[in-house]
């Protein structure tokens, strides 16, 4: 095969998988240019209404505000616990870390569904008036896991003597974390907070289970699938979809920028 | 050559007369119940450069640790111009250490890595930045460095900004733990005479560790060779060169030859790998069984057996040019020799060809172990 054909196949072999990931995600922006009132294709007649509508319905703008309540709430809680949590996971040597890792990424691998299930059990169990503040605690418990990862790959590339050379230049243990720890973490932290916030954003199956009353974003889009959908449908995934893409290229376009400006 | 004789029993310590800065008594360091560091007792003079030459395991980076105060000691004490300092955290020590890393904060400028002790001590920007231009150029760096990125330093700018910063910090003591172990022979060596001038600028006391006695000869006023947690020989670098104390600290040289002997006479040792007797110089006190040390550069080829004290037949196998110098292998037996001349003294020999190879009475060592 010659140098040429090799790079056409691998080209067209990496275009194809580009395909099958994004073509869903393009559906869904697609499906909500329609003017008509039903799911049709190929489009008929095209239209912004759909977007117009969604963006003066009051139930939008609540869903929006639970969901990004629910978001924000788990981000900051989830990125401090889990900050301290890398820190054991890959900056200390002690005894009982191998087993520390093992059982503090295990809840990932939890279906979600059921882990939601058991979620409702115990808060019903303790008597909890299920809201949008126990989806806030079903959502850590997933996600805190997930963050603690993200920012144990950045604690891993941490050489400890930045941290000594401090202390040996005279900081004190606060000056040292605030001096050195913290900053030279921060990409680390960044990412683990667009995960926190991204994962929240998206999850179903523990809102569902969780937050009562309130109603999730992807909740919403489910049960108007399930029974009334409208354009308005794909209107929603669509802002939701690429909200959260454009949050996630702009957090890694911040540290791409602070990283440039360093060096 | 030095007599060695003398040396090897009494320490002609030059530095003794200077008071000592830092003491060390019976410092211990145990993990469990193996002792990284095994009861060290030494003096460092102020102004001293003090290098600590040992293999890796040998103790060396723990005993470092300790003195800076990252690590905490077993027993015995750390003594700094008269203070046990055992207990105090690093921080509050008036000493500082350059890093194997050199842990050069990556997220600040080379001005920021070298202002961070005076930020700590709250001295004034102002004051901050001058102190810093002032160290660039100590270190041969250019000014404009200051608002560089440390992540876009080259290998020895980094080691100069790591040093500048830690000469901020205007430390008592000065600790280094193998800070030039990472980077390529030729910048090492011009790194290694900078440091040392860095020292006679500064007249400040540096604590140096290295696993190479090479790099400690050419910095150190004095050298301690560790094995085991033990400080196996204390001395000047000609001291150690020419009167190891044991076979480790002649074999931590370098190529040298080394023959097991038995005494067997006033001047005279057996060496059963031979089945032949050497002339030696002098026997030192209490010496019955050991080995004979002959550095390469002290044996020379020799035209018939009368030419030297000892002399030994045997074929040469290989040479190997190692820039000024030229090393021959040559086997007696089972033997091997290592034969060291300067290039311009180089001999005229094929391989396989029969030599003569000796050395003189006082040019062998006498060590035990």
């Amino acid at each position: 095969m010659s140098e040429r054909s090799r790079h056409a196949l691998i080209w067209a072999w990496t275009l194809a998988v580009l395909v099958f990931i994004y073509l869903p995600a393009m559906c869904i922006l697609l499906a909500s240019l329609t003017s008509s009132r039903y799911f049709l294709f190929p489009i008929q007649k095209w239209g912004l209404d759909w977007w117009r509508k969604t963006f003066d319905s009051i139930e939008i703008h609540q869903l929006f505000k639970t969901s990004i309540t629910i978001a924000l709430c788990v981000t900051v809680i989830a990125v401090a616990i889990a900050f301290f949590g890398a820190l054991a996971f890959a900056r200390y040597n002690w005894k009982g870390r191998t087993l520390f890792q093992k059982i503090v990424l295990l809840p990932i691998f939890f279906p979600q569904s059921v882990l939601g299930l058991a979620l409702l059990l115990w808060f019903n169990a303790i008597g909890l008036q299920m809201s949008w503040m126990t989806a806030v605690f079903a959502h850590l418990v997933w996600i805190i896991p997930v963050v603690t990862l993200v920012i144990s790959i950045q604690v891993y590339s941490f050489d400890p003597a930045l941290e000594e050379a401090a202390f040996d230049l005279g900081a004190s243990r606060f000056q040292v974390f605030r001096e050195v720890t913290l900053p030279v973490l921060l990409p680390g932290i960044v990412s683990g907070s667009l995960f926190a916030f991204l994962l929240s954003w998206g999850n179903f199956p523990l809102s569902l289970y969780t937050d009562g009353a309130d109603t999730t974003i992807p909740e919403y889009l489910y049960a108007k699938m399930v029974a009334g959908y409208t354009p308005g449908v794909p209107v929603l995934g669509t802002v939701s979809t690429f909200g959260a893409a454009l949050l996630l290229l702009g957090g890694y376009w911040l540290i791409t920028l602070r990283r440039r400006a360093q060096s | 050559m030095t007599d060695w004789g003398d040396s090897l029993t009494i320490h002609k310590d030059r530095m003794s007369k200077r008071p000592p800065i830092l003491q060390l008594k019976s410092l211990t360091k145990s993990f469990g119940t193996f002792n990284a560091v095994d009861g060290i007792d030494l003096d460092i003079a102020e102004g001293e450069f003090f290098t600590i030459v040992g293999p890796s395991g040998s103790g060396k980076t723990t005993l470092i640790r300790m003195l800076a105060g990252m690590e905490q000691a077993s027993s015995g004490d750390i003594i700094l111009s008269g203070t046990r300092i055992n207990d105090m955290p690093a921080n509050k020590r008036p000493t500082c250490m350059v890093f194997q890393s050199l842990a050069l904060f990556p997220h600040r400028t080379v001005g920021e890595n070298i202002e961070f002790p005076l930020k700590i001590k709250g001295v004034d920007p102002a004051k901050r930045r001058t102190r810093a231009l002032a160290l660039l150029d100590q270190l041969r760096l250019p000014q404009n460095y200051y608002g560089k990125s440390v992540l876009r330093c080259s290998g020895g700018e980094r080691q100069r900004v790591a040093l500048a910063r830690a000469l901020a910090f205007d430390p008592q003591i000065l600790f280094f733990d193998e800070p030039l172990s990472a980077i390529d022979y030729k910048l090492r060596k011009t790194l290694e005479k900078e440091l040392k001038d860095i020292h006679r600028e500064t007249g400040k006391t540096f604590v140096y560790i290295t696993h190479s006695l090479e790099e400690a000869m050419v910095m150190s006023d004095r050298i301690g060779v560790m094995r085991a947690g033990k400080l196996v020989q204390v001395g000047t670098p000609n001291e150690i060169y020419s009167a190891p104390r044991d076979k480790f600290v002649s074999e931590f040289m370098g190529d040298v030859n080394v023959i097991p002997v038995s005494m067997n006479g006033s001047r005279k040792v057996t060496a059963d790998s031979f089945d032949k007797e050497f002339a030696v110089a002098a026997i030192p006190e209490a010496f019955s069984a050991g080995h004979l040390v002959i550095r390469p550069e002290f044996i020379r080829f020799v035209d018939k057996a009368k030419d030297a004290d000892n002399v030994l037949e045997g074929k040469l196998y290989n040479e190997y040019a190692l820039g000024s110098r030229i090393q021959y292998q040559v086997r007696v037996g089972e033997n091997v020799f290592i034969v060291e001349k300067l290039r311009q003294q180089s001999s005229t020999l094929r391989r396989d060809q029969t030599v003569l190879i000796g050395w003189d009475a006082k040019d062998g060592i006498l060590v035990t172990g």
